[in-house]
């Protein structure tokens, strides 16, 4: 049931919706939160060797939100093993 | 006229304000000329000349008061009140440094991992050293006040035990603190943190320094019989100042140490 949720959720997507967690103007913790939330859902769901598709999501909004240079260093970082997140 | 009809003090001319000016002059100048050209010599013309200052200032002070009698009651009034305000411009400085800490602390930006302490932060363990170190700070305000009943009472003997006890316990918080500094494993230049942290303590490590010093002054003083069961304002200063950097200690403490980690 919840797969088909996820299927629909993702099908319909336009852009990040409103998430009460951040408010106002200043949405870099929404870019970021969304960020390490992709990351540790893949890392958790391939440790249980899990369909990942649930991950897909944030995603979907870190790449709505973020600028692309912070994506771009991020996953600079994760490669070198610098990055400073919690994954 | 031949003699004063108040009890105020009509403060002599004196050349101290002057060479206290010159010497900011020159250790401003100083600190730029040891950026930019390598050179200290200025600044330690600027530091020499404060400290010649800051001793023939103050102990002009000691002599108009102590020995030629013009700290009447309303003179004396005055100097509560100088002392209470330069006290408070010292409670807004810090504050400076502690909104800087709660500003990046309440916070922490996606570069320090989100969290605090930041991603590669080994902060220091609350409950060793810094526990020790308020403790000895706590006690010291509690010698400091035996000083300061033991000083009203007459009790000449007890006053500078306790005095000296207050001493020796700046001096100890004093050292333990810079065995930790040399001990951390993390730096003034490890990023937000590092700053914070070596910025606020520094500072207040710099005010324990110099109040014990001001305590120092009043051993000597107390030794020397310069106080009276009555009037010893000089001392009371100096207990305030060291009352005041115990305090800012128990913030630091709270905030930095304890909720920072």
């Amino acid at each position: 049931m919840m797969a088909e949720d996820i299927q629909a959720k993702l099908k319909n997507y336009k852009t990040a919706p409103f998430d009460a967690r951040f408010p106002n103007q200043n949405q870099t913790r929404n870019c970021f939160q969304n960020y390490l939330d992709f990351h540790r859902c893949t890392k958790v769901l391939t440790a249980k060797g899990a369909d990942t598709t649930p991950c897909e999501w944030f995603r979907r909004v870190y790449k709505s939100l973020c600028p692309i240079s912070w994506i771009n260093k991020w996953n600079d970082q994760l490669e070198e093993g610098t990055f400073p997140g919690k994954i | 006229m031949a003699h004063q009809a108040h009890a105020y003090h009509m403060v002599d001319p004196s050349p101290w304000p002057l060479t206290g000016a010159t010497a900011a002059l020159l250790m401003t100048s100083g600190l730029a000329i040891w950026f930019h050209f390598h050179s200290l010599l200025l600044l330690y013309l600027g530091l020499t000349l404060l400290l010649l200052t800051m001793i023939q200032w103050w102990r002009d002070i000691i002599r108009e008061g102590t020995f030629q009698g013009h700290h009447t009651p309303p003179v004396q009034k005055g100097l509560r009140y100088g002392m209470i305000l330069f006290i408070t411009s010292e409670v807004f400085f810090f504050l400076g440094f502690f909104w800087a800490f709660y500003h990046s602390s309440l916070a922490p930006t996606p570069e320090l991992g989100g969290c605090w302490p930041p991603t590669g932060i080994n902060p220091l363990d609350p409950f060793k050293v810094p526990l020790l170190n308020t403790a000895v700070l706590l006690a010291s305000g509690v010698t400091v006040t035996w000083a300061h009943h033991s000083l009203m009472e007459g009790n000449r003997k007890e006053a500078i035990q306790a005095l000296t006890l207050t001493i020796i316990l700046g001096v100890y918080f004093t050292s333990l603190q810079a065995m930790e500094y040399y001990e951390a494993p993390f730096t003034i230049a490890d990023g937000v943190y590092g700053a914070t942290f070596y910025v606020a303590t520094g500072f207040h490590g710099l005010h324990v320094i110099i109040g014990s010093t001001f305590l120092a002054v009043c051993l000597m003083r107390q030794i020397q019989y310069h106080f009276t069961s009555e009037h010893h304002f000089g001392f009371e200063a100096a207990a305030w100042y060291w009352h005041f950097v115990d305090v800012v200690w128990l913030f630091l403490y709270v905030s930095i140490y304890w909720w920072g980690s």
